[in-house]
C-alpha cells in the first residue's frame, strides 16, 4: 500500500512538474533580496595604462587562476560582482553566459570574480545552471584584489565593476558601475573591439 | 474507497509541490501589469529590424523609432524578455516555435509576435537575438522607458492585445512567466482575441 502510494506520488509530481528541468526552477527563489546600496562605496587605485596588479585565486574546479595564464595569450575581461545570491549578480553572468561568442571573437577571455568563498560560488553558480567562463573567489585575504584595485566597499563586497587587460597585462577599461544596476554591456564589448 | 483517497491526496500534494515554483520567471518587485481591459500604453519602438521585418510590420525600410499603434496588425503578442533572464533564454525556442505556428496556421497577416528586451540596449537585444536564431522582431528599451510604462512586470511577461476600432489596443490577457506550449498559447490568444485563421 505504502509502496502503491510513493509511486502514484512520483508519477504524479513527473507530471505536474514544470516542463523545464534544464535549471533549478527554485534559483529565483533562493535570491536574497537587498535594499538599494550607495552606489559606489571605493576610491580606485588602479587607472586606464597602469599594470594589472598580479593574482593568483582559487577557481571553482579546484585550480588556481593567475594573470600570468592569460599575458601574451588573451586579452582578460574581469567581472566582479559584490555577492552571489542577490538580484543584480543573479541576473549579470547569466547574460555574458550567452555571449561567449563576442568575446571569442575579441579574443578575449571572461573571468568571474567575487569575495565570495568558494563553497558559497559553487553553489550559486551550479544553482544557475552552470557558466561557461571561470569564476575565482577573492576570499581570502579577504577582498585582497580588490582592495589592491580600489574596488572593496566598507561593507567588505566588491564594486560591480568591469576591467579589461590588454594581453601585456594593462589595463584598457575601468567601469566600477552603480552596485544597484547592470553594467552596460555594449561599453566592455566596445573596448574590446578596439584592443584587435 | 482507500486508494481513492490516497490519489485524490497524491494528487493535491503534487499540484500543491509544483505550484511553489510554477511561475518560470525573473520577477519584478515593483510589477504592477496593465489590466486586462485596459487601454495598452502607445509605446515607443526602437531598435534595429532585420531586413523584412520591417516591411511586414508595415514600418517602411523598417525606420524606427516607431510607436506600437503604428505597427501594422490586428492582434499583438508582446513578450518582455532580457538578454539576462535565464527564463527567457530557455523560452527563446519557444518562441521561435510559436512564431512558426503564427505563420503555419495563416495568422501572420493579422497577427504579430514581437519582443521588447526590458533595460537591453541595440548589442544585447541582438546577442540574444543571434544566440537563439529569434526570426520575428525585437525591440530595445535600454533605458526601461517601455518597461516601465509596461508596468516594470517580470520576464518573460506576454501581453495579448487586441486592437480597437479607433486604432488603439487593448489588453485581452496577460501571462507572466514561461508558457506552457507555443500551440496551447496561440490557442489562447486566438480564443481571447477571435482573430482568425486563414481557413
Amino acid at each position: 500500500m505504502i509502496g502503491r502510494f510513493f509511486l502514484i506520488t512520483a508519477c504524479l509530481f513527473l507530471a505536474t512538474a514544470p516542463a523545464f528541468a534544464a535549471e533549478d526552477p527554485a534559483f529565483k527563489d533562493s535570491i536574497f533580496k537587498v535594499a538599494t546600496l550607495k552606489p559606489t562605496d571605493s576610491t580606485l587605485k588602479v587607472k586606464v595604462g597602469d599594470p594589472m596588479p598580479e593574482f593568483d585565486l582559487p577557481a571553482l574546479d579546484g585550480s588556481r587562476v593567475r594573470l600570468a595564464d592569460f599575458k601574451g595569450k588573451k586579452n582578460l575581461a574581469l567581472s566582479f560582482i559584490p555577492a552571489a545570491w542577490t538580484p543584480v549578480c543573479s541576473g549579470q553572468w547569466p547574460g555574458y553566459n550567452i555571449a561567449k561568442e563576442l568575446f571569442e571573437a575579441n579574443d578575449t577571455a571572461l573571468l568571474g570574480l567575487s569575495v565570495d568563498n568558494v563553497p558559497t560560488l559553487f553553489a550559486w553558480v551550479k544553482q544557475m545552471g552552470g557558466l561557461w567562463f571561470p569564476v575565482a573567489s577573492d576570499f581570502w585575504p579577504h577582498g585582497r584584489l580588490a582592495q589592491t584595485l580600489g574596488i572593496l566597499r566598507s561593507e567588505g563586497v566588491a564594486e560591480r565593476a568591469l576591467i579589461l587587460v590588454d594581453k601585456q597585462g594593462v589595463i584598457r577599461f575601468i567601469d566600477v558601475h552603480d552596485i544597484n544596476t547592470r553594467p552596460d554591456f555594449a561599453a566592455l564589448v566596445n573596448a574590446m573591439q578596439q584592443l584587435r | 474507497m482507500r486508494t481513492l483517497w490516497s490519489v485524490v491526496f497524491c494528487v493535491f500534494l503534487c499540484l500543491a509541490a509544483n505550484a511553489a515554483h510554477a511561475v518560470m520567471a525573473s520577477e519584478s518587485l515593483d510589477s504592477k501589469p496593465v489590466d486586462v481591459g485596459q487601454i495598452f500604453p502607445d509605446l515607443a519602438l526602437e531598435g534595429e529590424l532585420a531586413a523584412g521585418q520591417g516591411l511586414a510590420l508595415g514600418i517602411p525600410e523598417g525606420k524606427l523609432p516607431t510607436t506600437l499603434q503604428a505597427l501594422k496588425a490586428d492582434v499583438l503578442v508582446v513578450v518582455v524578455f532580457s538578454m539576462y533572464c535565464p527564463y527567457c533564454q530557455r523560452e527563446a525556442p519557444v518562441l521561435n516555435e510559436l512564431n512558426e505556428l503564427i505563420i503555419k496556421r495563416g495568422l501572420a497577416d493579422r497577427l504579430k509576435l514581437i519582443g521588447i528586451g526590458a533595460g537591453n540596449s541595440n548589442l544585447e537585444v541582438d546577442v540574444y537575438r543571434k544566440k537563439y536564431g529569434i526570426q520575428f522582431p525585437l525591440f530595445s528599451d535600454q533605458l526601461f522607458t517601455a518597461h516601465k510604462a509596461m508596468g516594470n512586470v517580470g520576464t518573460p511577461f506576454y501581453y495579448f492585445l487586441k486592437r480597437e476600432a479607433d486604432g488603439r489596443f487593448r489588453v485581452a490577457d496577460s501571462l507572466l512567466g514561461c508558457m506552457v506550449s507555443a500551440a496551447g498559447l496561440l490557442d489562447s490568444v486566438v480564443k481571447q482575441t477571435g482573430v482568425e485563421e486563414k481557413k
